[in-house]
C-alpha cells in the first residue's frame, strides 16, 4: 500500500496527466467541496455563532434514535446484499462469457429503470392488498396478510433490490481475478467444499467484499427515497429526517449540523476501509 | 478557460434575469396545481400578456434559503396558512398590495397583510365501501379496533389536523381543542399507532383507500372529491370536518413583485375562484365564486357541510409549529 502510495505521487508532487483531470477536480471543488463548507458554516452560525446545534442534536433523543436506525437499516442492507449477491457473483465468475453477458444484461437493465418507479413496484408487490399477499392468501399459506411494508422488511427488500448490482459487479471482478488452480489445489489436499470456500474463495473475495459492502453501507446512510415510500415512521433514517428539519421546521441550522455529522461518519468509515484493505482496493474491484 | 466559465456565468445569470413579462408560480403539483394552471394562470396569461412559469412542489425550505441568498426565482407561491403566519413574523414574505388585489368579496377568515387566501378545505373521514364492515360516523371511530378492525391512514407531517382528531375522538367538545393538549394527543394515539399508515402526499391517501390497504383515513375532501369522479366505491363523513387553507404569499425580494400582485387580483376573483373550486372540490375563498358555480358543484364543497364543522386554529399552530413538530417526530419515531 506504501510502495504505491509514493510511486503515485513521485514526480513532483502531481502524478502526470493530472492536467486533464482538472474540470472533473473543478466540478468536485465547485459544486460538492465548497457546498460541503457552506453547510459546515451554516451548522456552526445559523442561527447564531456556537454549536448548539450540535448540542440538539446529540440531546435529542428523535434524533440519536433516527441516527441508530439509520445504521442498522444500512447494517442490514448490506448484510443481506452480501449474501444474495455472493452467489450470483460467483455464477457469473464461473459461467461461458456468452451465458454470463446475458445475465450481466439483465442485472444492468434493472439499474436503468427510474428508481422510483422500481420502489413503486415494490409498493405494488408488498402492501397487504399486493401481489405477494394476494397469492399466498388465495394459495391458503397464510390467512393474514405479512406485513411486508411499512417495516424493516419492507425497506430491506426494496433497497437490497435496488443495491445488488453495486455488489455484483465489484465481487465479480475480484472473484475472475481468483485463480481457480487454489480451489482445486484444495480439493486435491482433502478439503471439502465448505472448507475450501471459507478458507480460500472468502479470503481471496474479501477485498472485494469489503469494497462493495462499504459502498452499499454508505449509499445506505443517505437514502430517502425507498425508506421514506416502504418504511414505517418507526424506521425513518436520517436523510428524510434532516429533509423535514429544512422544510417543515426552517432549521438550516439543526439540518446542517445532521447532515455534516453524517458526512463525517461516512469518512472515518472510508478511512477504516482504506487502513483495512489497502488503497488500490477502496475504489472498487472492477 | 476562464473565458469560457464567466461567459458561462453570464449566459446562466442572463437566463434567470427577472423579464417584465414572465413571472413564476410554485404550488403542490399533482392535481390541484394542475386546476391552479387552467383555472388562474391560463386566462391570466391571455389577459394580460404576462407569461406564468409553473414550478414546484412548494418547498419551505428552499422559500427560506432564496429569501436568505437575496436570489428569490418564485414569485407567487401556495402554502399552507399556519406557515404563511410564521413566514411573515420571521419576514420572509412581501405585504400583499391591497390597492391591486381588491379585497371587499375575500373572506376575512383566509386573508392578511402578508397572504391571499387560495382555497380552503376539509380534512374528512373517508373509507373505501369494499374494505370495512359498516359505515364509520365520525373520528372516534378510527381508534376503535374492535368495530373498524384493519389499518387507518393519517397525515405523516407535523401539521394542523392528526392531533385535533385524537383530541375529539377522546371526547374534547370542539370549543374545548385550543390550547392543544399534546399529552392527551399522543395518549390517544398510542392506542392505534401500529395500525395507522401514514400518507405523506395526497396521491399516496388516495392509492391506499382506493386499493383497500387502508379500509379508511383522514383526506383532504378534495382528494376523495377526485376518487369519486373516477368512480370509485368511496364513503366519506363531513361529521366535525376540519377546515384548513392554502394561501397565495409573495416571498421578501421577489423579482416580478409587480406581475405577482396583478396575478394574485386574477387568482382571488370570483372567476377565477369559481373556476378552480368546480375543478378541484376545494371550496373558494372570494364569497361572490359560488354565484359562478353550477348548483350540483357547489355541494361537494366544504360550505355545504358547515354543520359541526370546525375551524383549525391556523395562529395557535403558527405560534407553536416548532413545539409541536419536535414532540410529533419524536413520538412517530419512537
Amino acid at each position: 500500500m506504501q510502495g504505491s502510495f509514493f510511486r503515485r505521487s513521485s514526480a513532483a508532487g502531481l502524478p502526470a496527466g493530472s492536467g486533464s483531470a482538472l474540470p472533473a477536480l473543478l466540478l468536485v471543488g465547485l459544486f460538492f467541496i465548497v457546498p460541503v463548507v457552506a453547510l459546515l458554516l451554516r451548522s456552526v452560525t445559523d442561527p447564531e455563532p456556537g454549536l448548539q446545534n450540535y448540542a440538539a442534536l446529540f440531546g435529542s433523543g428523535t434524533y440519536v434514535r433516527v441516527f441508530l436506525n439509520t445504521f442498522l437499516v444500512a447494517s442490514v442492507v448490506t448484510a443481506v446484499t452480501i449474501l444474495v449477491a455472493f452467489p450470483v457473483a460467483w455464477m457469473l465468475a464461473i459461467m461461458p462469457p456468452a451465458m454470463g453477458s446475458v445475465v450481466f444484461g439483465i442485472i444492468i437493465l434493472s439499474m436503468w429503470t427510474n428508481l422510483l418507479t422500481r420502489t413503486y413496484a415494490w409498493m405494488v408487490l408488498l402492501q397487504r392488498t399486493g401481489v405477494i399477499n394476494r397469492a399466498l392468501m388465495g394459495l391458503g399459506v397464510i390467512h393474514e396478510p405479512l406485513p411486508l411494508i411499512n417495516n424493516l422488511a419492507g425497506v430491506t427488500i426494496g433497497m437490497v433490490y435496488i443495491m445488488l448490482p453495486f455488489m455484483i459487479l465489484p465481487l465479480v471482478g475480484t472473484l475472475r481475478a481468483i485463480d481457480p488452480m487454489t480451489l482445486r489445489a484444495a480439493a486435491l489436499c482433502g478439503a471439502s467444499p465448505f472448507e475450501a470456500f471459507r478458507r480460500i474463495l472468502l479470503p481471496l473475495s474479501l477485498p472485494g467484499i469489503a469494497a462493495g459492502g462499504l459502498m452499499i453501507f454508505v449509499m445506505s446512510l443517505g437514502y430517502f427515497v425507498t425508506p421514506a415510500l416502504l418504511g414505517g415512521t418507526s424506521n425513518m433514517m436520517l436523510a428524510e429526517m434532516i429533509t423535514q428539519t429544512v422544510q417543515s421546521l426552517l432549521n438550516w441550522g439543526l439540518g446542517s449540523a445532521a447532515a455534516f455529522v453524517l458526512l463525517v461518519v461516512t469518512m472515518a468509515l472510508y478511512a477504516i476501509q482504506l487502513r483495512l484493505v489497502g488503497a488500490k482496493h477502496a475504489g472498487g474491484g472492477i | 478557460m476562464k473565458l469560457i466559465l464567466t461567459g458561462l456565468l453570464a449566459g446562466l445569470l442572463a437566463a434567470t434575469a427577472a423579464k417584465a413579462d414572465e413571472m413564476a408560480f410554485t404550488s403542490w403539483g399533482g392535481t390541484t396545481q394542475e386546476a391552479q394552471t387552467k383555472s388562474w394562470a391560463a386566462p391570466f396569461e391571455a389577459s394580460s400578456g404576462i407569461k406564468v412559469l409553473q414550478d414546484g412542489p412548494t418547498d419551505y425550505g428552499k422559500l427560506k434559503a432564496m429569501v436568505d441568498a437575496g436570489n428569490v426565482t418564485w414569485d407567487v407561491v401556495d402554502v399552507e396558512m399556519d406557515f404563511a403566519i410564521k413566514a411573515a413574523k420571521d419576514g420572509l414574505l412581501e405585504p400583499i398590495d391591497y390597492a391591486v388585489v381588491p379585497k371587499a368579496d375575500l373572506d376575512p377568515r383566509f386573508s392578511n397583510e402578508h397572504a391571499v387566501g387560495s382555497f380552503y378545505y376539509s380534512f374528512v373521514l373517508a373509507w373505501n365501501k369494499g374494505a370495512i364492515p359498516g359505515e364509520p360516523t365520525g373520528w372516534a371511530d378510527m381508534f376503535d379496533t374492535k368495530k373498524f378492525p384493519g389499518k387507518r391512514t393519517f397525515y405523516k407531517w407535523s401539521a394542523p389536523g392528526v392531533i385535533e382528531i385524537a383530541l375529539l375522538a377522546d371526547g374534547v367538545p370542539a370549543d374545548k381543542l385550543y390550547p392543544l393538549d399534546l399529552d392527551r394527543a399522543f395518549k390517544k394515539l398510542d392506542t392505534i399507532k401500529s395500525d395507522i399508515v401514514w400518507w405523506g402526499g395526497g396521491a399516496e391517501s388516495q392509492q391506499l383507500i382506493a386499493s383497500g390497504e387502508a379500509a379508511f383515513g383522514q383526506l383532504w375532501n378534495g382528494r376523495v372529491f377526485a376518487l369519486q369522479q373516477d368512480g370509485t366505491d368511496i364513503g366519506v363523513s363531513w361529521n366535525q370536518n376540519l377546515t384548513a387553507a392554502d394561501v397565495l404569499v409573495v416571498p421578501k425580494g421577489a423579482k416580478n413583485k409587480d406581475s405577482a400582485m396583478k396575478f394574485l387580483a386574477a387568482a382571488t376573483g370570483p372567476t377565477g375562484q369559481a373556476k378552480f373550486a368546480e375543478a378541484s372540490g376545494y371550496a373558494p375563498i372570494n364569497t361572490k365564486a359560488k354565484a359562478e358555480m353550477p348548483a350540483d358543484a357547489v355541494k361537494a364543497l366544504p360550505d355545504a357541510h358547515v354543520q359541526g364543522q370546525i375551524n383549525l386554529d391556523m395562529n395557535y399552530w403558527a405560534e407553536h409549529r416548532d413545539e409541536i413538530a419536535t414532540r410529533w417526530y419524536a413520538w412517530q419515531t419512537k
